[in-house]
């Protein structure tokens, strides 16, 4: 019952009721909401999702019109980081003290997939005590609250929509969204005022028209007429001015865009309406001048929405560090803003969190997940003397590391600055619709003054009129809503599929695709580690092997441990011993057992049979002298990957495999999946190389990827993708991000994108041949002004309903 | 037909007003988030008698 009003939630079991990640097979995370039992793929989706039943707020579930997405578990929820944010010099930056002595702050909030997001957070937050108001906006994913401090701290705030799933952090004000935002309200202040100034100058119009049927008086005529003139004087000033400015400044750069025939059929229609109206002669087009800026400008703000409404600008690679960091000072270890941080200065990186600075480990031995630079997700043991980076993650253990330079000058800062870079270097592929304008242009200029040359030695008088009527009668306008309503429709359609379209051109671009390159964990992969194969040694069945497993890795948090989580009923060893970079070691029955690397096991039991040769991530299993078992674990290929490139490859485009991880695992998936064009080891800036080779060579590159190492090529590739669970920075790159866990996603994109070019082509065709076989009647003089503006709405309905048929449900499946 | 010269500047103040009105409201902000005020239409019924029960559990002032 709850599935049925519920738009994302499948009825397949496989998948989290959560986030819509396959449920990983053997997991067993149940939770009951709204009294029907629900599996769930991970313990993060289990907290958050209790979290949200227990509250009462299970509604969230089935308003929601997209997937939640997937909490990171290995970083637990930690109150403690967040209480930075109640010291007064932070706190200062993203809130301000009201008169009554409220206090009203903001928060960018990660994680916002839909409306029913805004309002979980919300009723969430209104419930607690000594909060006054929340609000969200989706556009913007920004928090607006105001609370009492005296009863509740900001820092709580940040705890509670962490628990709910959503990644908090301060807002601060950028240039660059302010602008948006100004460019959004002038946007929506301009359709308004043509909206009215459309309806009243169509008023006069339709009297104006009755009139030239059935006759009118001459002195009403000029009345309504020069009101028409009035109100289309200021629609044509406010409203359409922005059509004059983008196309002289395209001019003068000797460009010629869409937006000069829109101005020229704009400015002289208007021009010639003011002159009849003036002089009393000839015919009026203020109603077509109107009624053309209006649909313009409302075709422009729904395909700038669309793409505004998930801008992610802000997201930079600096956000994912935190700003809180543990110092030590003179009387210990004390909390301090990361901004202070000061070369030299000594940190305490706990397992699990993220190393805030570059520095070099003065004490401790630990292992680091370096996913940031390499994409891997199995860590890299460091010991002291060994540089960490900023970014990256401490797995294992507590480290003091010594700072050794500011945020500028860290490996994290130069791989956002080669992000800034690719952005520049993007190459610009024209848009179809500017193509066509150049050429429009060029034709309607030279018909119109075919026109009046031949006006002007068969009857000069009527040279002006009839000129100008063709000047009209081609008025673009069809043409000019034929990419707009398109793309728009696509968009919406594709949103629905769980597609978000970011980027401006980005379909366009996309349906001209010749070679595809996919980033291997996390993007082919799941990016986490699921056994995969066990190798029992001795008398044991693999349930009583795995449960060891289970009872020992418990006691870890290394990346491996997560693969054994789901295991049921895990053994309870004692003494637990945890053996940085080598394994566990503990007692069960009063047996010794270890698990870990060959040569930490092979100490204990020297009769450990040899590595097994497949390449899988193996770890041992014995117990005293005795052998168990070897376990072979591994990245898992995600299930719908083979039929995403087989698809891609029968499509005729290239495909090929850029990974960071220099194992033999890339080469071998690639094998299995019919990828020639292999590319293992490649640091982010080498990803970014290989691209440019492609792009030389006139290849329109569309990247897909997750990691923030990708982002500098999703920001270069010519179209990109990034898929679910990917970071915030390489979202904030890609034109298109995958919501839904289903990398299916991108061949489907792909298909509706080539579908929306068709659709941009037809309605070409129909805008062109429509003003082919208008402009000889004009020419000869046989239009007049309330046939041309019936004739230019139909052209335009035509053109939208047409473009409407993109959002139609399965129209990938019958192409 | 002379009332037009009276009913026509009237309209036409009337409209003047009118656009006025719908500036002020752009610019205070009401038309910033469009989606969610779409879909909250909607989902507030559903959810008021969830709150209210909370609320009269939870909330103290």
């Amino acid at each position: 019952m709850v599935t049925d009003s519920c738009l994302v939630a499948s009825v397949e079991s496989e998948s989290c009721f959560h986030c819509g990640e396959p449920v990983p097979t053997g997991a067993l995370f149940k939770i009951e909401i709204s009294g029907e039992s629900r599996n769930m793929c991970c313990p993060g989706c289990l907290a958050v999702a209790g979290m949200i039943a227990s509250s009462g707020l299970e509604n969230f579930y089935q308003q929601r019109t997209a997937y939640s997405e997937r909490p990171d578990a290995s970083e637990p929820v930690n109150a403690e980081q967040y209480l930075i944010y109640d010291q007064p010099e932070l706190a200062e930056r993203f809130s301000q003290q009201e008169t009554n002595g409220d206090v009203t702050a903001r928060l960018l909030l990660g994680g916002i997939t839909c409306a029913a997001c805004t309002w979980l957070i919300e009723q969430t937050l209104s419930q607690v005590a000594g909060v006054q108001q929340a609000a969200v906006n989706l556009q913007q994913s920004r928090l607006d609250i105001r609370f009492d401090p005296r009863e509740l701290k900001a820092s709580e705030i940040f705890a509670r929509v962490e628990a709910l799933g959503y990644r908090p952090q301060p807002f601060q004000i950028s240039a660059r969204r302010e602008q948006l935002r100004q460019e959004y309200r002038s946007d929506l202040r301009r359709l308004a005022v043509a909206g009215f100034g459309m309806m009243q100058v169509g008023m006069f119009a339709v009297a104006l028209h009755a009139g030239d049927i059935q006759g009118i008086q001459e002195q009403y005529q000029g009345l309504l007429r020069g009101f028409s003139l009035l109100v289309s004087s200021f629609i044509v000033y406010y409203s359409a001015g922005t059509f004059f400015r983008t196309a002289w400044r395209h001019l003068k750069q000797g460009a010629l865009v869409m937006d000069l025939p829109v101005a020229l059929a704009i400015g002289l229609a208007w021009l010639a309406s003011a002159w009849a109206t003036v002089t009393g002669t000839g015919q009026v087009y203020f109603d077509s001048v109107v009624m053309f800026t209006f649909f313009l400008l409302l075709g422009r703000f729904l395909e700038a929405r669309v793409r505004q409404r998930h801008a992610m600008t802000w997201f930079d690679a600096e956000s994912t560090l935190p700003d809180a960091v543990r110092v030590r000072q003179e009387d210990g270890w004390a909390s301090v803003a990361r901004s202070q941080l000061e070369r030299g200065d000594t940190l305490l990186i706990q397992a699990g969190q993220t190393v805030p600075a570059d520095a070099r480990i003065c004490s401790g031995q630990s292992a680091v997940r370096e996913d940031t630079f390499n994409g891997e997700h199995l860590p890299r043991s460091v010991v002291p003397g060994d540089i960490i980076y900023a970014g990256t993650v401490n797995v294992e253990a507590a480290l003091e590391a010594d700072v050794q330079g500011s945020y500028a000058e860290s490996r994290l800062a130069a791989l956002q600055r080669s992000v800034e870079v690719a952005e520049t270097e993007k190459p610009k592929l024209a848009k179809m619709a500017d193509r066509i304008a150049s050429w429009f242009v060029a034709g309607i200029l030279l018909v119109t003054s075919t026109t009046a040359i031949v006006w002007w030695q068969i009857a000069p008088e009527q040279a002006l009129w009839v000129s100008l009527s063709v000047l009209v009668i081609s008025c673009p306008c069809a043409l000019a809503l034929a990419t707009p309503a398109a793309l728009t429709s696509a968009a919406s359609a594709l949103r629905a599929a769980g597609v978000i379209v970011r980027g401006e051109n980005a379909l366009e671009t996309l349906s001209r695709t010749t070679h595809l390159l996919f980033d291997k964990t996390g993007t082919l992969t799941q990016g986490t580690l699921v056994i995969h194969k066990v190798l029992p040694l001795a008398q044991l069945t693999e349930a009583e092997i795995l449960k060891r497993c289970a009872g020992l890795q418990h006691w870890s948090n290394h990346p491996v441990s997560r693969a054994f989580a789901a295991i049921d009923e895990p053994e309870d060893f004692t003494e637990v011993n945890y053996r940085v970079g080598a394994g566990l070691e503990g007692c069960y029955d009063g047996n010794t057992y270890r698990m870990g690397s060959e040569n930490f096991c092979r100490q204990l039991c020297p009769s450990l049979p040899p590595l097994p040769e497949q390449p899988f991530y193996w770890v041992a299993l014995c117990q005293n002298t005795t052998p168990i078992a070897w376990i072979g674990l591994n990245d898992q290929l995600r299930t719908e990957a083979p039929e995403v490139i087989a698809t891609a490859i029968a499509g005729g485009l290239q495909v090929g495999l850029l990974t960071g991880d220099s194992s033999p695992q890339g080469p071998l998936l690639a094998r299995q999946l019919g990828i020639k064009d292999v590319h293992t080891g490649l640091e982010p800036q080498q990803k970014m190389q290989r691209v440019q080779v492609l792009q030389s060579n006139n290849a329109v590159v569309a990247m897909v990827g997750d990691g923030l190492n990708d982002a500098p090529v999703l920001s270069l590739a010519d179209t990109s993708f990034a898929v679910a669970g990917a970071t915030d920075l390489a979202r904030a790159q890609a034109d298109f991000v995958i919501v839904g866990g289903d990398l299916g996603a991108v061949t489907d994109t792909w298909h509706k994108a080539k579908a929306c070019r068709k659709i941009i082509l037809q309605n070409f065709a129909w805008a062109l041949g429509y003003n082919l076989s208008a402009i000889p009647l004009a020419a000869t003089g046989h239009i007049p002004p309330w046939a041309a503006a019936i004739g230019m709405s139909l052209s335009s309905l035509l053109v939208v309903a047409n473009s409407l048929r993109l959002n139609r449900r399965r129209h990938n499946q019958e192409n | 037909m002379d009332s037009l010269y009276l009913l026509i500047p009237v309209a036409l103040v009337l409209v003047a007003l009118g656009i006025k009105l719908l500036l002020w409201a752009i610019d205070n902000g009401q038309y910033d988030d469009l989606d969610k005020e779409a879909w909250r239409i909607l989902a507030d019924d559903q959810a008021s008698t969830n709150k209210n029960d909370k609320a009269r559990e939870n909330n103290d002032d």
